[in-house]
């Protein structure tokens, strides 16, 4: 595990302690260390990402969705999608299952501290996000106003649901809720794309640093709005999804441009990718 | 530096194999030449360059790196002590930036585990190369200046012995090898190294494009062009030199037992950069294609070149093999004869 671990490609066993359902195909997988240590020396930090390896069916990158002020459990976010997630999806509690890492370069914390934050999050986006999120709450004193804009496609798609809810009760953080189409009109907050959010929240672009994390399409949509409210680009960072095959910057499969978002990223200042092409 | 007989050759080889495993140019089946575990039935000197390159010898298309044993990942590594015996400079160029790569940030224990102890002859490239040999354009041959342990030059009848590392002193310690005046081997040198370097010939279209690409880029539908005619057979990625994308799967024996293998890929697939949500972005072979060339003739920065101008090294087998001819020499030349 971490710097020990000489051979960056072994994973190590761990023990699910607890899944949470979310939505539909989507399940909150709490874990355990095998022999019950904390995860205060696997030194994972928000925004990086492991790779979860179900022998017989492979290896798959998936982010680390808990905080590391909550070493007790490490918790990865999955949507069930294919060979390796299916097989996830079968196991429940006290099931044995491999992963490695942490791999990739997380949210910039320390250049994060003593400003204002604005977290833009859309679909499973969340799911990694959730890290700085929580990582943020759990030491609200070193950081300054904080808004979270959240938006998914209708009201049965809202990942989190109750952590959501539960910021009704907080005043120390500001949050927007979105969901595209709600047809059965059961959904009270914003209804439309997440960059309608914009036009609700009162904003300041002085001092604070905007952190996005979604698909490719709300990226482009939301950069504009940041843009056209006058954000200095290097106030915007944004983690990118690639194939991330070994995690360690030598399979090629993550490659964007001269980069490798595995090791350089997940998460990059928008300056550093915005002249390569095939980034956003 | 030295010299060796050519008839001396198969006794030092032999030698060399007793505690090495001695890769060398192996003829095959229609005439293929292949660098393969040496036997002496099969060794040739006859031979321009070989068919995939011999990269397979530090990073083989397929290897196990672990075994699975209920359920306990136990690592697979290959500490062989290898002697490659007879790569070109092409080859060899790229065997080091491939080794810088492997090494880089995260050590990939696999490929160092071969590296580490891997010895070095490279046989310089007095003629006749292949027509589609381009190392003077991209400064990777037709000698090696730097990074091998020793490096043979074709005399007719005799070896000239360049050294280039301890380890080379000592593969060329035995009475086989003969000591030469320094002057006079230079003198023998310098006119094959000329003439060697003024007949391969020079493609300038590949340092045009280098210079486009890094400048202006290509528009996405000149690449479209190629990925229209691109047959998706990742070949191209296979033959290659300086390709060391990998795909990672298992193999199970029984529940809980097996190999986790990993084995060669190529960014020509379509499947390579395709995400578990479904999402692609890489969505056409025409940017698949790009991102080949972009990867060989526009980022260095990955790979430290040692010398080269690219991480192509000017080797020619995509030409020689791509079924459809997208090899760097035809896509250079399309992309800067080209109004665009
Ligand atoms: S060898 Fe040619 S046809 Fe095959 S993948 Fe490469 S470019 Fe495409
Ligand atoms: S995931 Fe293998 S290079 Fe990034």
């Amino acid at each position: 595990m971490g710097d020990s671990c000489t051979n960056k490609y072994e994973p190590f066993p761990v023990v699910i302690s607890r899944t949470l359902p979310q939505i539909g195909e989507h399940r909150l997988f709490q874990l355990k260390i095998e022999d019950g240590r904390s995860w205060e020396e696997f030194g994972h930090q928000p925004g990086q990402f492991v790779e979860v390896s179900i022998f017989g069916k492979g290896e798959a990158p998936i982010s680390i969705s808990s905080p590391p002020t909550r070493p007790d459990y490490l918790e990865i976010c999955v949507r069930k999608t294919g060979k390796i997630t299916d097989a996830l999806f079968e196991m429940g509690k006290g099931s044995r299952l491999h992963i490695r890492g942490p791999y990739g370069r997380g949210f910039p914390v320390d250049e994060l501290k003593g400003h204002k934050l604005l977290l833009v999050a859309g679909g499973l986006g969340l799911a990694p996000l959730r890290s700085l999120l929580l990582y943020v709450l759990d030491r609200r004193e070193e950081f300054k106003d904080l808004i979270l804009m959240y938006g998914t496609n209708n009201p049965d798609n809202v990942l989190f649901k109750y952590e959501l809810l539960s910021f009704f009760d907080r005043d120390d953080i500001k949050y927007y809720y979105s969901v595209d189409r709600d047809q059965e009109g059961i959904w009270k907050q914003y209804v439309g794309l997440v960059t309608g959010l914009f036009d609700h929240a009162t904003l300041s672009v002085e001092d604070t640093k905007a952190v996005l994390c979604g698909p490719p399409i709300m990226y482009r949509f939301v950069m504009e709005k940041l843009l056209k409210l006058g954000f200095p680009k290097d106030n915007i960072y944004m983690s990118l999804e690639r194939m991330m095959k070994c995690g360690v910057g030598k399979c090629g499969h993550c490659a964007i441009g001269e980069k490798y978002c595995c090791i350089d990223g997940p998460v990059f200042n928008y300056t550093e990718v915005e002249h390569i092409k095939e980034a956003i | 530096m030295k010299k060796i007989a050519k008839h001396n050759i198969i006794a030092v080889l032999k030698a060399w194999a007793k505690d090495h495993t001695v890769i060398a140019p192996q003829r095959k089946d229609h005439d293929e030449i292949a660098f393969d575990t040496f036997d002496e039935a099969s060794f040739t000197l006859e031979y321009t360059k070989s068919s995939v390159s011999p990269k397979q010898a530090l990073f083989p298309q397929n290897e196990v790196i672990f075994r699975i044993e209920d359920g306990t990942y136990r690592q697979v590594t290959d500490e062989k002590k290898r002697l490659l015996f007879g790569i070109r400079p092409c080859d060899m160029k790229a065997l080091l930036q491939s080794r810088d790569f492997m090494s880089k940030d995260f050590k990939d224990v696999y490929y160092e585990a071969r590296a580490q102890g891997a010895a070095t002859v490279v046989m310089a490239c007095a003629g006749p190369q292949s027509p589609t040999c381009f190392c003077t354009t991209t400064r990777s041959g037709p000698w090696s200046d730097a990074g091998y342990d020793l490096q043979l030059t074709d005399l007719g009848d005799s070896f000239l012995v360049e050294i280039g590392s301890a380890k080379g002193e000592a593969l060329a310690s035995s009475e086989l090898f003969s000591p030469i005046d320094d002057a006079e081997a230079g003198r023998l040198l310098a006119p094959l190294r000329k003439e060697a370097e003024e007949r391969i010939p020079l493609v300038p279209q590949v340092l045009e494009v280098m210079e486009k690409l890094k400048l202006s880029g290509v528009p996405d539908d000149a690449w479209e062009y190629f990925g229209n005619k691109c047959i998706n057979c990742g070949g191209c990625s296979f033959v290659c030199p300086t390709c060391t994308c990998f795909n990672i799967f298992d193999r199970v024996v029984s529940e809980g037992n097996g190999e986790r293998i990993r084995s060669w890929d190529s960014c020509l697939y379509a499947g390579f950069t395709k995400e578990a949500s479904g999402h692609n972005p890489r969505g056409t072979q025409g940017l698949r294609i790009k991102r080949r060339h972009e990867h060989k003739l526009l980022y260095h920065n990955d790979r430290k070149t040692h010398g080269a101008v690219s991480t192509c090294v000017g080797c020619g087998r995509c030409s020689d093999y791509c079924p459809v001819h997208i090899g760097t020499i035809e896509v250079a030349k399309h992309l800067t004869e080209k109004k665009s």
